[in-house]
């Protein structure tokens, strides 16, 4: 019967979208479709699809799916929180600049510099590790780095400053745990002539912080933190 | 109305999408750590850009692929140790990315079609066995084998559609 056919038809579309059909029953389809637009339609849409199906890697649909670490939505949602703070802070300070007087807005300016005073005057209220000053050394000729880790609730802040490296490069900056693991604190970029400093975060704790690192281009620098360390001093002669 | 602007945004935006940009990136970098510190950099792009995402315009998840793709150059450009050509203004890494892009839907949307269907797909389209022979490695009728590609293919264009996939 003709509904038959039809839908005998219709189920070899994806193997006629595919070319996989024998002559005879590729010729069988080829008619049913002068007739019927519904099939035309169907394998229209079929066709899209199967001009697709060369661009995937059988090896990667049958591997494992890649799901992110456990902790990584954490880890953002620290920074962003971080971010978060240092906007609310910088907006606080503009509108001092634009002239709000009185006495309430200077209280608030008087609270702000306070909170961005204590850390580097030794570690404010209720944070437990002192800001620290980190030197990089074994730096090539010309090169220098040096970053101020500063403790927060939300984890610890950091600038750095660097120097002598190609206009342009890409800056990737982590801080490691004791047990080697990576936290990242974010990227930027380096101008030469630009403001150099610049300000990121990370969710590691600075108390649990044993090494801060730049991917700074194809290099990568280190440097121990949580031990004394000299203050800014200039660039490292060690060779390469 | 409907930008990336608060913390809770980007939290339900990360529960929606992080899982397909990692798979993505770990596709595209090769390197899972890689991957991580860039599914971690877009996300803070996008809050950091939050109140210019417009859902008139388009998905949050083709944004969020959007900020991705720029990542995935930052990073590579980092990698590549010799000075980039693109002083000219060409971009050498659009055409590849867009590329993979593609395929990692296509081999994503395999994953998320029942597993009689890919089986069948794999077969005879990627292995090009005929279907004579895997109807009866499976125990089942050859025509079953053409109706499951049949509906395979439909499923895989429905997978492919959720993706922002369109004709």
């Amino acid at each position: 019967m003709r509904t038959e056919d039809h839908r005998d038809r219709k189920l070899a579309l994806g193997a006629y979208a595919l070319g996989d059909l024998p002559p005879d029953e590729r010729a069988a389809v080829a008619a049913h479709l002068e007739g019927c637009e519904e099939c035309r339609a169907e394998l229209r849409s079929l066709e899209g699809v199967a001009a697709l199906l060369p661009l995937a890697d059988p090896a990667r649909i049958e591997g494992p799916a890649a799901r992110p670490p456990a902790d990584l939505g954490a880890r953002i949602e620290a920074q962003i929180a971080a971010e978060s703070a240092r906007e609310g802070r910088q907006r606080r300070r503009r509108r001092f600049r634009l002239g709000v007087g009185g006495a309430v807005a200077a209280a608030a300016v008087a609270a702000v510099l306070a909170i961005a005073i204590l850390p580097l005057g030794g570690g404010g209220a209720g944070e437990s590790s002192p800001a620290q000053q980190v030197n990089f050394a074994s730096l090539p000729n010309g090169v220098s780095i040096n970053a101020t880790l500063e403790p927060h609730a939300f984890g610890t802040e950091i600038e750095m400053y660097v120097s002598g490296i190609r206009s342009g490069t890409l800056c990737r900056v982590f801080l490691r745990d004791a047990k080697g693991r990576t936290y990242s604190a974010g990227s930027f970029r380096y101008r030469w002539g630009a403001d150099s400093h610049a300000k990121l975060s990370s969710a590691l704790d600075l108390s649990q912080a044993a090494e801060i690192g730049v991917h700074a281009g194809s290099r990568t620098f280190t440097a121990p933190v949580g031990q004394a360390t000299a203050l800014v001093g200039g660039a490292d002669t060690a060779a390469t | 109305m409907g930008a990336l602007t608060r913390e809770r945004d980007v939290r339900e935006a990360y529960a929606a999408h992080s899982g397909e940009l990692y798979g993505f990136a770990v596709r595209s970098l090769g390197d899972a750590g890689l991957a991580e510190e860039a599914v971690q950099e877009t996300f803070l792009r996008a809050w950091r850009a939050g109140d210019r995402f417009d859902p008139e315009i388009g998905s949050l998840r083709t944004w969020l692929f959007a900020i991705l793709r720029n990542v995935v150059i930052d990073l590579g450009r980092a990698r590549a140790a010799r000075p980039r050509v693109a002083e000219s203004g060409i971009e050498p890494s659009v055409e590849p990315f867009e590329q993979a892009l593609l395929a990692w839907q296509v081999e994503e949307a395999m994953r998320r079609i029942g597993e009689d269907h890919r089986r069948v797909l794999l077969e005879t389209h990627f292995r090009a066995r005929p279907y004579s022979e895997v109807a009866a490695e499976l125990g089942v009728p050859e025509g079953t084998i053409k109706s499951r590609v049949y509906y395979g293919l439909r499923a895989l264009r429905v997978a492919l559609e959720e993706m922002g996939y369109e004709d």
